[in-house]
């Protein structure tokens, strides 16, 4: 655990590694610009390795591919670490000095054995051996990954299992090594960073630290709430009890993106009000009582801090259409009319100005200053003169020292069974973006993929009888949609594959909205499913 | 540094480290030297003979391009050497042989500029009977966003090693021979039927508009306004130029290789998918449900009222504790920063999370 939630090297330094590691990322598809400079650093030389349930198409570029099973991910990384371990290839100094429980990690490790993984993971314990080793030997290593880690309720495991063997190898701290979790949208890092948290206010500034609150009290004018708040998946369930009474949702469709999507919907059917803040008409609007009119990245100002801490101007290219308005807009003239002083801010400018007064961590940003520097600035960024961050851990692990954790296998929290026997996998393709609100509106994209589909394996498609280019249904305990089925060498046998995107047969009807114990992260990668020919489904 | 060296361009001393090529110390220098085939991001490939030198001692003319410079090596441009400046007459001559002209006998202009035309502006070229190169494009080729006109290609190959070296995909290549090659795929199938991501990097290192946006086909390029800003799609953050023409958003271009973190480089969404901003069904009213359930169309002033009363009725009925506040991982920082201020300074409570939380 290394105690900053980003990515620790940045996307520049992707040209100067050794060794790349990529697990429970699609990155030539979810982030095409670093899988092209993934590619281009294989090209050069580097060594790229790559684990994922699915044979990817960076699989094609890799010197080691890893099929594991869905969900075994914390099994095949903690074989690597053993296999370390055995090949005495940690780094004693770093454990010395920057990091904390190894002793205890060292001696958990020893059951996780290679032929014991070999058939947990169903990846082949030579080549888990030759991974291990070649990552433990390349000092300038960076692991790659994304939400085929974090999507299951053992993701902090995961990312702890991958932590371990970053700190016994002491592959951090160092230009191009590190660990680095892709951030999937536009702006998710910087919604973290500006406080969109029910534990942080912007900079993560502990919403429990009293010295904190009394800063933004003042600064806010209004006492600051003495409790955290509700995370994300605590709001959901909320909803879908009833116990959530009143909702304001800013850019999303939560009945598209979260899971398990009927039980919301019901849930939504019950709140006292809900207002919509948005582009498009969604499925959430549906409930609604108010509806804003937002406006498009390329219709007002700002700033999107991206995967690599980099915050990087947002500007105005044309206006919003009719009567829209920009987002901040909105928001400060809905805190008016509940009665609340917002300043009148002249732009988003001295909003920026506003957060970075209040946060140590963006206290040397300005638009100002972003405007004359073409290639942004990466937090932390303490001062005027302060030249950003390019790597993080450079004198060590940042936050004291890392710590081991020991992590245990646990396996997702819904198996195939007799009734579901195919594992299913959500995930995206490159054509389309999340909802697809923006990507289903263009010509070129959805001729690519047009409609929704479900990768299926040879062998499983013979057993139940169903062709290439059939509709099929795809039914989970929770609901069932239909899709396109695609014969695909790409999934192994018993998984299934379906994208993301198409809200009239949203995945996440079939979803499990079971999370991780600590982040509340869905577990959107594994859950089980029957296939059933479009046609009998009908019947 | 131990590796710095000078040469001597043109009888000047040029400063270079070891690993440069000619062309780089130069350009560096602010010394010209015409390139067609030329992309930073790409292996020199000497393909086009427009950036030939003469360097001493060698025979023949060199492709600065991909000449490696030495200390004190004596390179001479087309500024002091007359071979140099005849052999570029002569090959600019010969491309526009087979190019598209326009009325003035010049290559003609296209929408994203056309390289072969500059140049030909500052030679003396010479009248050469026309060649009509039987080239080929994709007739059929029904994809929405790339055009490829074989009568404004002059063969550089910068978009089929792009294809190969950067993008990795390699679903474009020179294909047939002599005066019929063209840029084909396999079978000559259209782009949606490749490997092609239509990412678009053919169409950005195109120096001549072979390679074009076919949603902007006949762009007025001294009208457009470009906006530098940052991707609106995954977290990479690519900087992009929004090309805005009376109002509306036109096309999307890359920065130049090597001032940005996305080196030039974009995917189909960040360069291709901008319909959606200009889109018939985009929100432009704010809307209120009414007394028969459904939403209508509402002042501002309405609907701002009515959604603070709703949500402060509710905190009246049961406290602010069950009101929860959804920020947008796809909105600005400043946007989130101020939905917390949102919650917890109008409403008391860290009910705030982004929605790319979970």
């Amino acid at each position: 655990m290394l105690g900053a939630a980003a990515m620790t090297n940045s996307i520049p330094e992707i040209r100067d590694v050794d060794l790349m590691f990529v697990i429970g990322s699609n990155t030539t598809e979810a982030h095409p610009i670093i899988g092209m400079e993934l590619k281009r650093a294989r090209r050069r030389g580097a060594k790229l390795i790559v684990a994922d349930p699915r044979r990817i198409w960076l699989a094609d570029h890799a010197d080691v591919f890893l099929q594991l099973r869905p969900g075994t991910d914390v099994w095949l990384v903690n074989a690597m670490a053993q296999c370390v371990v055995q090949a005495g290839l940690v780094d004693d100094r770093f454990i010395r000095e920057h990091t904390e429980g190894w002793e205890a990690l060292r001696a958990h490790l020893a059951k996780f054995d290679l032929a014991q993984a070999e058939k947990i993971t169903g990846v082949p314990a030579g080549a888990i051996r030759e991974a291990a080793l070649l990552y433990a030997r390349t000092r300038k290593a960076g692991i790659y990954y994304t939400l085929g880690i974090t999507e299951h309720t053992h993701g902090t495991d995961n990312v702890f299992a991958l932590a371990n063997l970053v700190l016994m190898t002491g592959h951090l701290g160092l230009r191009s090594a590190g660990m680095n979790p892709l951030r999937g949208q536009n702006n998710v890092q910087g919604a973290t960073d500006a406080g969109a948290s029910p534990i942080y206010y912007s900079g993560y500034q502990p919403v429990l630290d009293a010295a904190v609150q009394e800063k933004f009290s003042k600064a806010w004018g209004a006492a600051m709430p003495a409790t955290q708040g509700k995370n994300l998946n605590v709001m959901m369930h909320g909803i879908e009890t009833g116990e959530m009474k009143a909702m304001y949702i800013m850019g999303e469709d939560i009945l598209l993106s979260e899971p398990d999507a009927n039980v919301l919907e019901d849930g939504l059917k019950k709140l006292e009000f809900l207002v919509c803040q948005d582009i498009f008409l969604n499925l959430t609007t549906r409930y609604a009582n108010v509806v804003f009119p937002g406006a498009a990245f390329a219709e007002k100002e700002g700033v999107f801090t991206n995967t690599d801490r980099r915050v990087q101007r947002v500007r105005k290219a044309v206006e919003p259409p009719g009567e829209a308005r920009a987002d901040w807009q909105i928001l400060c003239d809905f805190a008016r009319a509940c009665g609340y002083p917002m300043p009148r801010y002249g732009s988003p400018a001295d909003i920026y100005d506003e957060m970075a007064a209040l946060s140590p961590r963006f206290a040397g940003i300005s638009h100002k200053r972003l405007d004359a520097t073409p290639r942004g600035l990466q937090w932390p960024c303490t001062g005027p003169d302060h030249p950003g961050t390019e790597f993080l851990h450079k004198d060590g692990v940042a936050h004291g020292k890392g710590k081991f954790q020991v992590v245990d296998f646990r396996p997702s929290s819904e198996l195939p069974d007799a009734d579901y026997p195919l594992v299913l996998t959500t995930g995206r393709v490159l054509y389309h973006y999340n909802a697809a609100t923006q990507t289903r509106r263009d010509a070129g994209t959805t001729a690519k993929v047009p409609e929704n589909f479900v990768e299926v394996h040879p062998d499983d498609a013979a057993r139940l009888g169903v062709k290439d280019g059939e509709h099929v249904r795809v039914v989970s305990r929770r609901g069932g949609v239909k899709a396109k089925l695609w014969l695909s060498g790409r999934v192994q046998k018993g998984c299934v594959w379906m994208p993301l995107h198409f809200a009239e047969e949203a995945a996440n009807k079939l979803t499990v909205s079971a999370g991780d114990a600590i982040t509340g992260t869905a577990e959107y990668k594994v859950c089980a499913v029957s296939l059933v020919p479009a046609k009998t489904a009908a019947k | 540094m131990s590796d710095a060296f000078n040469l001597i361009v043109d009888g000047k001393p040029v400063a270079a480290t070891a690993g440069e090529t000619v062309l780089q110390a130069a350009r560096r220098a602010g010394i010209e030297i015409p390139t067609l085939c030329t992309d930073e991001r790409l292996a020199p490939a000497g393909a086009c003979r427009a950036c030939l030198v003469e360097v001493n001692g060698q025979r023949r003319l060199q492709p600065s391009c991909a000449w490696q410079a030495a200390p004190g090596q004596e390179i001479k441009t087309h500024a002091s050497s007359p071979r140099v400046k005849r052999h570029q007459d002569t090959l600019v001559s010969m491309y526009m042989a087979d190019h598209k002209l326009d009325g003035e006998g010049l290559p003609a202009e296209t929408p994203n500029g056309n390289d072969l035309r500059a140049w030909a502006l500052k030679c003396e070229t010479l009248a050469l009977p026309r060649v009509e190169a039987p080239r080929v494009a994709r007739p059929n080729d029904v994809n929405p966003y790339i055009k490829y006109s074989p009568e404004l290609c002059i063969l550089c190959g910068r978009c089929t090693r792009y294809c190969d070296e950067v993008e990795g995909v390699n679903a474009i290549t020179l294909t047939n021979r002599g005066s019929r090659t063209t840029i084909g795929t396999a079978g000559m199938r259209g782009l949606l039927e490749t490997s092609c991501e239509l990412c678009g990097g053919c169409v950005d290192t195109c120096p001549t508009g072979a390679m074009i946006e076919k949603k902007a086909p006949a762009l007025n390029r001294a009208a457009v306004n470009k906006v530098r800003t940052t991707c609106n799609y995954c977290g990479v953050g690519c900087q992009m130029d929004l090309n805005v023409e009376g109002g509306r958003l036109v096309k999307v271009t890359s920065p130049e290789p090597g001032t940005t973190h996305n080196d030039g480089n974009l995917c189909i969404k960040g360069r291709f998918a901008y319909d959606f901003v200009h889109h018939k069904e985009r929100l432009t009213r704010p809307l209120v449900r009414g007394a028969d359930g459904k939403l209508h169309e509402a002042s501002w002033e309405h609907a701002l009222k009515a959604a603070a009363e709703g949500l402060l009725a509710v905190k009246k009925r049961h406290g602010a504790a069950n009101i929860g506040f959804i920020s947008s991982s796809r909105c600005t920082g400043e946007e989130n920063f101020l939905m917390g201020k949102l919650a917890r300074a109008v409403f008391g409570i860290n009910n705030v999370h982004q929605c790319a939380a979970t």
